[in-house]
């Protein structure tokens, strides 16, 4: 009861407000960026599963059994089929070879379709959600099928034996994103409608999606004990959207980063204001202890203060998180379509485990020799008190920094290279800091009274200069690492993605027809990517041996067929791994054609530079060397082969052409005059795949800029913790400089140049360690190319200089505005 | 009551050993009171802090209340310190977040007494200070906080108060209230005062005095009676 009694009067004098507001706001901080970085990451996720409609698809070219999707209903799976293929379309006596899906009621499973009734619309007031399939009897159908078969909505067309009524047109399909490969204008139809359609025969090929989903962990658990045929492969949103998956990647990535740094702000600052809440609090354990209270009484009275503290801060704390990230979601939502999911549960108790984890790790080692001090310190008050030995405290900083770095990111290496860092930090600062302090004295010497005197300040307390200068550096270099990091990411994803990057691909362009397709874009002022000739062709022969059973099973490379190109110059982001390009290649035979091999794919069919390749080609064989191995940027939107031969090769295999343009929203009708003049080439849009990826990225970054405000709140209050803990022996020497006559701007003036070296220092050095941080960082942990931050060496020491400037002035203002007899009386 | 028995305290300095404190005996009896004096520098706050047990001697004993506190851990003497003992100190160590009657009531709180806060508000009476027991220490003048000192060292019933210079830091006027209270008080409870001063109008109202010298007994008012205690 006594230390809830002494609590509340250390709490009413404000003894230790300073360290429960630091506990409070690292835990709030904490809290806020977690459960706004769970619930972000819950919708980033969920959101972009609906890239594939389902948490898992597993893909065949045969139906799932029947048991397979019993034991999924018995595992509570939520379940939906489709089926995917090419086929003919009618309507009259025009034809469209279209990509029909056939859809069981419950598709998608994660998020919806949006249809209209006006083709080509995007107008959200003439759209509608949807989950489910077309009614029996009728499709929906893709915008662009209209002009080609020439009909209306509401008119019939025919797939395979049956006609079907087109009732909607499809503007979003959640799953489009990972068709890439079937190149008609989409057909939705019913399932019940499948098998009128006659359409399914023995040896058709037919693309079975099987949709699953539920929560992770019963989802796991059930495709661990599915027992998968050797046709099935389970999809997940990796496999299907590389880029995708690595932007969420890298930016679940960066905000378990931020987090982290949060926390570490915040638990400087709480140690900061424990070791002042003990050297404030030495006097009242001598007094204590004279008192008959033993040094166990002591400890008890102090630690338990401290951990009631500790959880109501962590409580109130809490809560202010979850207050500060509703305020951020609200804003979020008010700005961005972003549809936050709950954040679990889990995310709330890291944010209470934070504020004991601070506790134990930084506000008790200073105060936990505090009984040690002397009773005899009632007599004689010049007696020093005991402290933690520097090492154990350094020792207990470390593991405290590891254990919540590790806790924070469940990555070892970025552990390792955040405690490198502090530590060669630590080592390199601490000697940096001395030498540029003996330096400064130097030339403050020559310069004005106000320099003069906070030079000698900062010499004075060199122990204490250096520490606040180590403070100081860590927060900043801790915001230029956060800032860093940040902008490479968001530069990346923008870079991987410009505005302008081709939406649509244009197929199946005959020769005849590439002058009048050219004249209709340059009409528009629409520009392409390069014209590609396309011949479709399957590989038969390995070496002249045809593949065994074994390869074609491995690889469904040689049951179909692929798209062969050639071109004098190595298309854009295409790399040569190894092996030569056309203009310094030779055949090993003259007269031989050489191919070009997509890196990974020549690994999977283990294929080596020399080997040759027989190709058949609409009957007719065809045989090349492999001249090089290519790496291939899946996430440009542009046209990309696996085999790309040598120029001229295909010439006489009457090859159609190919090209990727971007047509701006508003351009769009463009469409219509193309597949009217030119109805046997193909569309694709993916305009809206790039829609989907750039909002998604987009949300990404302003979750990242919101978290990144957070860690500058952490970082501030680190930087007003350290000033604060200096600001005893600060007001006592302006009492005394008053009392001898000293004008307040003066006392000012040495002020703001004190705190303002202090700040260069700390920003300086900060910028030498942020270096060091990002390399590793960058290096092992993100995998982005290094870079110098030339600005930060610019920019670090002055921002410093600056903030630690006005906070200090602003802490600091009581020093001159209280009457100095009330400042030496109360110290 | 209290016996100090061949008392020594050295420290090392960087020019060797040096005795502050150099075989003092003495003892006094309950209720007596006792006035150490000396110029500054004498020894005299070192002795204080040893007999009260806030330190420890060189060589020689202490016996306080019947216990010799060398054969005391710091926990041992703290408890002897909680059952026995009462400060009074110059620069008054009242506690500045506490209210006066929250100093007043800390010892008593942190030693468990019953209805700590009527003890104190009584004492704080006793002091005259019932119309400032809510008020702060900085609130206070220099005289008022020493009576709140000495209503807490009274308040919890010591059998001996040590005093440290305990008008060292007040005007004479005030100084001489204080003195006149802190004797009031130990001739209304019995309590054994041991104080510290070099204020010689202080220590003529103790029943004895002994003069410090460089850390030896110079002058003893009184017969040293130097029956010794077994050692422990």
């Amino acid at each position: 009861m006594l230390s809830v009694k002494l609590l509340w009067r250390n709490w009413r004098s404000g003894e230790l407000r300073l360290l429960a507001m630091a506990i409070l706001l690292a835990v709030a901080v904490v809290s806020a960026i977690n459960i706004f970085t769970q619930r972000l990451e819950v919708a980033l996720i969920a959101q972009s599963n609906t890239f594939l409609g389902a948490d898992r698809i597993i893909r065949s070219s045969h139906p799932a059994s029947a048991e397979q999707h019993a034991q999924a209903a018995k595992a509570g799976m939520r379940q939906a089929r489709t089926v995917q293929f090419s086929s003919m379309t009618f309507a009259g006596e025009r034809m469209h070879l279209a990509s029909v899906k056939a859809v069981s009621e419950t598709y998608p499973l994660l998020g919806q379709l949006e249809l209209s009734e006006q083709a080509f619309s995007k107008n959200p007031a003439q759209l509608e959600q949807v989950v489910g399939a077309p009614k029996p009897g009728t499709a929906w159908v893709d915008s662009r099928i209209l002009p080609l078969l020439d009909i209306e909505i509401g008119d019939a067309i025919g797939v395979g034996e049956i006609d079907l009524k087109v009732s909607k047109v499809i503007v979003r399909e959640p799953d489009r994103g990972d068709s890439f490969s079937l190149f008609g204008a989409r057909v939705m139809i019913n399932l019940k409608d499948l098998a009128a359609t006659e359409v399914v025969q023995p040896g058709s090929r037919i693309q079975y999606n099987w949709l699953l989903a539920a929560a992770d962990e019963p989802l796991h658990k059930f495709l661990n004990e599915l027992s998968l045929s050797d046709h099935q492969k389970v999809i997940d949103l990796q496999a299907a959207q590389r880029g995708l998956s690595r932007t969420l990647g890298t930016g679940r990535q960066f905000l378990s980063l931020a987090g982290m740094i949060g926390v570490l702000l915040a638990g400087v600052a709480i140690a900061i204001a424990a070791q002042q809440f003990a050297r404030r609090h030495t006097d009242q354990v001598a007094l204590l202890k004279s008192l008959g209270a033993s040094a166990w009484k002591v400890r008890m009275l102090y630690a338990s203060q401290l951990f009631i503290i500790a959880a109501l801060a962590s409580l109130v704390g809490v809560l202010a998180g979850e207050l500060i990230q509703r305020l951020i979601s609200s804003a979020v939502s008010a700005i961005y379509p972003l549809e936050l999911a709950a954040a679990p549960l889990s995310a709330y108790f890291i944010g209470a485990l934070t504020g004991m984890v601070c506790l134990v790790f930084f506000a008790l080692p200073p105060l936990w020799y505090l009984p040690t001090v002397s009773p005899l310190k009632v007599l004689r008050r010049e007696l020093s008190a005991n402290n933690v030995s520097r090492w154990m405290q350094g020792l207990l900083g470390c593991s405290a920094v590891f254990f919540l770095v590790w806790i924070y990111s469940q990555d070892i290496k970025l552990t390792a290279s955040i405690l490198v860092a502090f530590l060669c930090l630590a080592l390199v600062a601490g000697l940096l800091a001395l030498l540029l302090l003996q330096l400064g004295r130097r030339l403050g010497m020559k310069a004005g009274s106000s320099w003069r005197l906070a030079w000698s300040n900062l010499q004075r307390y060199r122990a204490q200069s250096v520490m606040q200068i180590l403070v100081f550096a860590t927060a900043i270099m801790l915001l230029i690492v956060i800032t860093v990091v940040r902008t490479s990411l968001i530069d990346e994803w923008k870079f991987s993605l410009p505005e302008d990057a081709p939406n649509h691909f244009f197929v199946n362009i005959s020769a005849a027809e590439l002058e009048s397709v050219e004249a209709i874009l340059k009409q528009r002022q629409i520009s392409h990517n390069g014209l590609y000739p396309m011949v479709r062709g399957r590989i038969v022969k390995v070496n002249q041996q045809p593949p065994t059973a074994q390869q074609k099973s491995n690889s469904s490379i040689f049951r179909r067929e692929s798209n062969l190109s050639w071109s004098q110059a190595l298309p854009l982001k295409n790399e040569i791994t190894s092996g030569l390009w056309w203009d310094q290649w030779q055949a090993a035979e003259p007269g031989l054609a050489g191919v070009s091999v997509e890196r990974e794919l020549a690994e999977e069919l283990d294929l080596k530079l020399g080997d040759k390749l027989g190709f058949s080609i609409g009957g007719l064989a065809l045989e090349a060397e492999i001249a090089s191995f290519r790496s291939l940027n899946w996430d440009t939107m542009q046209p990309n082969f696996y085999f790309l031969f040598s120029p001229g090769t295909l010439k006489s295999y009457s090859p159609s052409y190919m090209t990727s343009v971007y047509i701006p929203n508003q351009e769009k009708r463009i469409l219509n005059t193309l597949l009217r003049n030119h109805p046997t080439m193909l569309v694709i849009e993916m305009d809206l795949v790039i829609e989907q990826i750039q909002k998604l990225t987009q949300q990404v970054s302003d979750g990242v800029e919101l978290v990144l405000a957070l860690v500058l709140l952490g970082g501030i209050m680190v930087l007003l913790a350290a000033v604060n803990a200096s600001m005893d022996y600060r007001m006592q020497e302006a009492g005394i400089l008053r009392a001898l006559g000293s004008t307040a701007k003066r006392i000012l003036g040495s002020t703001f140049l004190e705190f303002f070296m202090l700040g260069i220092l700390a920003g300086l050095i900060a910028v030498l360690g942020a270096e060091i941080l990002l390399i590793g960082l960058q290096h092992w942990v993100l995998e982005l190319p290094l870079q110098p931050h030339y600005w930060s060496w610019v920019l670090g020491p002055l921002f410093g200089g600056a903030l630690v400037a006005s906070l200090g002035l602003w802490a600091s203002r009581a020093a001159v505005s209280v009457p100095p007899a009330v400042v030496l009386r109360e110290l | 009551m209290l016996s100090a028995i061949n008392l020594g305290k050295t420290v090392a300095t960087a020019e060797g050993p040096l005795a502050i404190l150099d075989s003092i005996n003495f003892t006094i009896t309950a209720g007596a009171s006792l006035a150490i004096i000396g110029a500054s520098g004498s020894g005299k706050s070192t002795l204080l802090g040893i007999l009260a047990g806030l330190d420890t001697p060189s060589s020689g004993e202490v016996e306080l209340d019947g216990q010799q506190l060398s054969c005391l851990d710091e926990e041992g003497r703290a408890r002897v310190r909680a059952a026995s003992v009462g400060f009074v100190f110059q620069s008054f160590q009242l506690l500045p977040g506490l209210s006066a009657l929250e100093n007043v009531m800390l010892p008593l709180e942190l030693h468990g007494v019953n209805q700590a806060e009527a003890k104190a508000s009584r004492f704080l009476r006793r002091v005259g200070l019932e119309h400032r027991m809510q008020h702060y220490p900085k609130q206070l003048s220099g005289g008022e906080q020493q009576r709140v000192a000495i209503a807490r060292a009274f308040a919890s019933e010591p059998r001996v108060l040590f005093a440290d210079e305990p008008t060292g830091n007040l005007d004479s006027k005030t100084g001489a209230k204080v003195i006149e209270l802190l004797f009031e008080l130990n001739q209304e409870q019995g309590t054994t005062l041991v104080l510290v001063t070099h204020e010689k109008r202080l220590a003529e109202r103790c029943q004895r005095r002994i003069e410090l010298d460089g850390g030896r007994l110079l002058h003893d008012s009184a017969l040293v009676n130097t029956a010794e205690p077994a050692l422990c």
